[in-house]
């Protein structure tokens, strides 16, 4: 050491590195306007979105940590009327749970950053602006995806052709309460997507679709039978078409005139197409739907 | 033909021009109107005035191409620094001139800035610091010629200051003692460690520094630039005092407060040092002044130990100059940006126990050399 130690090796460091990065080559920096950097594909930047796939299930904006997501009302000429989210970039951290969680996996990150602008409104993305409907299908698919049978539940007659077909038995028919029908249960972790199933169904009601697979444990909604009125609306609010509207026979009335009533309905839920997004919750007037942990 | 008589002509050319209006309004106008103005023109026309006008004009000049090599050591050393930090350094503006105008823009930065007193600051000493801090500065710059024929001079033979090295030595050594009134009149903590640090380091590097110029003095026998390049005609003195040109390059670090030896501004410690409560042009102003200090340090190095104006003779000998002043520039500078910041012990030590031994063989090996007459 001494003084070649802590004099001459480190400007002899600092020449070789003047050396480098002046006479043989050039700076490691880019010049940020003019050169870019090629970012990696995995890159958390502005978000896409694939009006196509999204079902409007708003798992997104629950589970945004800053809150900056919101769903907004639109009108597709294509898909009619429609929920989408917005991503307000100034409270945005990037974090990519709104991707994660997505069941349908419509919602992506870009590696586009340069996202400033002269005001607040100006980096408020609404799903206008976010739209991109090629994008999901040229990125490369991070998400598990599997072939399993979808059911139909309009369609089953509960025939338990299914459940005597499954090699893997993983199909139990169960009965539903107080509709004197039966519809067939999938565990999905067993599914070996053979299917056998959808092809020996007589109805059509069982397709094989492709599913992706959640990352996110999800919550599941449980029908409070009594307070049930029938009403319908968790059905029409159900973004995954899993809640079936099904008669309940030995419930019509005797009207004054003597005719019978319609009988009363209740919801059926289908959870192998939920995606737990709590709508049917919160659509619900009556308490009829219990869903621990939900958002309200 | 030198500075002064270059400067005499346009003087002596500027002033006929305007006396022909005093001498014509002395014709034109009545009795005590005419006396007045003839009066005026023999005023202007007199010898003094024609000397004071004409070093005037001298300094301007020396001034302007000072500044000029002031912006160009700013942007060198940032330029270099950036590139031994694997960088760009400054880029954009004035881009085809390779990011030269970007000491403008700072500059002009600095000019819109807010200039702020503190309130319990002693407004003397904090306005009379820089005060001191740039013009005695300006002052030592002002006896450096970078030729014979290109340097403030007093009369038509194109002398310099007598013993020019010794004054500019003396200005130059003053800065310390404005930096300890900053430190003490900004009533600030950092400031005031950075005012006290700035003495005792000078306590530490002033000393050799000057044995290592009394070398030179010695083997020259002159006190004055003319004198001292003069006698390197043949040989430049950094090759027989190479031990005192590597300690008078360590002093000059710590003599314009660089790093390493940047104590009284060591921005890891001290906020900004001693210029911590300084903020606008004052600021703007002592860092430019801190970048001139390079260029007379860069200037005084040259002149005494690399052979000031000598070179072959394609070049002029202005340029010559100012090429080895920035060489020297480009070595502190790159000392700058390669060593750590030393402890204040550190440099005291240093300084008493390392160079001025040194500094002291440097003497005695001048003795000899002169003692054998050789020189």
């Amino acid at each position: 050491m001494g003084f070649s130690g802590y004099v001459l090796r480190p400007m002899g460091r600092t020449i070789r590195q003047f050396a480098r990065s002046f006479i043989v080559g050039k700076p490691n920096t880019v010049l940020y306007p003019y050169q870019k950097l090629d970012l990696p594909p995995t890159y958390r930047g502005k978000h896409t979105l694939d009006f196509k796939r999204c079902i409007g299930c708003s798992n997104c904006v629950q589970i945004c940590p800053n809150d900056c997501m919101w769903m907004e009302k639109l009108e597709d000429p294509e898909l009619g009327k429609i929920e989408r989210p917005g991503v307000d970039y100034a409270r945005c951290l990037f974090c990519g749970l709104c991707v994660e969680v997505c069941p349908t996996v419509a919602i992506h990150h870009t590696v586009e950053f340069e996202l400033a602008d002269r005001e607040r409104s100006g980096i408020k993305f609404g799903p206008k602006e976010l739209r991109d409907d090629a994008y999901a299908d040229k990125v490369l698919e991070e998400r598990h995806k599997r072939s399993l049978p979808v059911l139909d539940l309009s369609k089953c007659t509960g025939c338990e052709k299914c459940a005597g077909e499954c090699p893997e038995i993983c199909i139990a028919m169960m009965p539903i309460e107080a509709t004197g029908k039966q519809k067939p249960e999938i565990n999905l972790g067993k599914c070996s997507s053979c299917g056998k199933c959808a092809a020996v169904c007589p109805e059509a009601a069982l397709k094989m679709d492709e599913v992706y697979e959640s990352y996110f444990e999800m919550l599941e909604p449980k029908l409070k039978l009594v307070n049930c009125t029938g009403c319908g609306a968790c059905a029409r609010a159900c973004p995954a078409d899993a809640i079936y509207m099904m008669d309940m026979p030995g419930t019509e009335r005797t009207l004054k005139d003597g005719k019978k009533s319609k009988p009363k309905k209740r919801a059926v839920f289908v959870l192998e197409k939920c995606v737990g997004c709590g709508k049917c919750f919160r659509a619900c007037k009556f308490d009829a739907i219990a869903m621990p942990g939900v958002k309200a | 033909m030198n500075l002064y008589e270059f400067c005499y002509g346009i003087i002596h050319w500027l002033v006929d021009l305007v006396n022909n209006l005093w001498y014509w309004l002395g014709d034109v106008l009545p009795w005590w109107f005419g006396d007045f103005f003839d009066a005026v023109g023999d005023l202007a026309a007199s010898d003094g005035n024609l000397a004071v006008m004409t070093i005037l004009l001298e300094v301007i000049i020396i001034v302007i191409i000072s500044l000029v090599n002031v912006l160009n050591f700013i942007w060198l050393d940032r330029k270099f620094m950036g590139r031994i930090f694997d960088f760009y350094g400054p880029y954009y503006v004035g881009y085809r001139i390779g990011g030269w105008l970007q000491n403008i823009a700072d500059g002009i930065k600095l000019f819109v800035k807010e200039i702020i007193t503190p309130a319990k600051a002693d407004k003397l000493g904090f306005l009379v610091a820089p005060v001191i801090f740039v013009s005695t500065s300006f002052m030592a710059l002002s006896t450096i010629p970078l030729s014979p024929d290109f340097g403030i001079a007093t009369n038509e033979s194109g002398d310099g200051v007598p013993g020019g090295i010794i004054v500019a030595f003396a200005f130059f050594a003053i800065a310390p003692f404005s930096i300890l009134i900053a430190g003490w009149s900004s009533n600030n903590k950092y400031t005031l460690i950075g005012g006290m640090r700035s003495a005792a380091q000078m306590m530490s590097y002033e000393i050799p520094m000057l044995l290592c110029v009394a070398s030179v003095f010695l083997l020259s026998g002159s006190f004055g630039f003319e004198g001292v390049v003069g006698a390197q005609d043949d040989i430049w003195f950094a090759i027989p005092l190479a031990l005192g040109f590597v300690v008078f390059l360590t002093c000059l670090a710590a003599e314009v407060e660089i790093q390493p030896f940047d104590l009284p501004e060591a921005e890891a410690e001290l906020v900004e040092g001693w210029t911590t409560e300084y903020c606008g042009m004052r600021f703007g102003l002592f860092m430019m002044t801190s970048y001139l200090r390079g260029y007379i340090g860069g200037a005084l190095a040259t002149a005494l130990f690399l052979g000031g104006w000598h070179g072959p003779e394609i070049i002029p000998g202005p340029i010559w100059f100012l090429i080895k002043a920035y060489t020297v520039f480009v070595v502190i500078e790159w000392m700058r940006w390669s060593l750590p910041r030393v402890r204040v012990d550190q440099i005291l030590d240093l300084g008493w126990k390392r160079l001025l031994p040194l500094a002291v063989l440097n003497l005695m090996v001048a003795v000899a050399l002169k003692s054998m007459g050789w020189f």
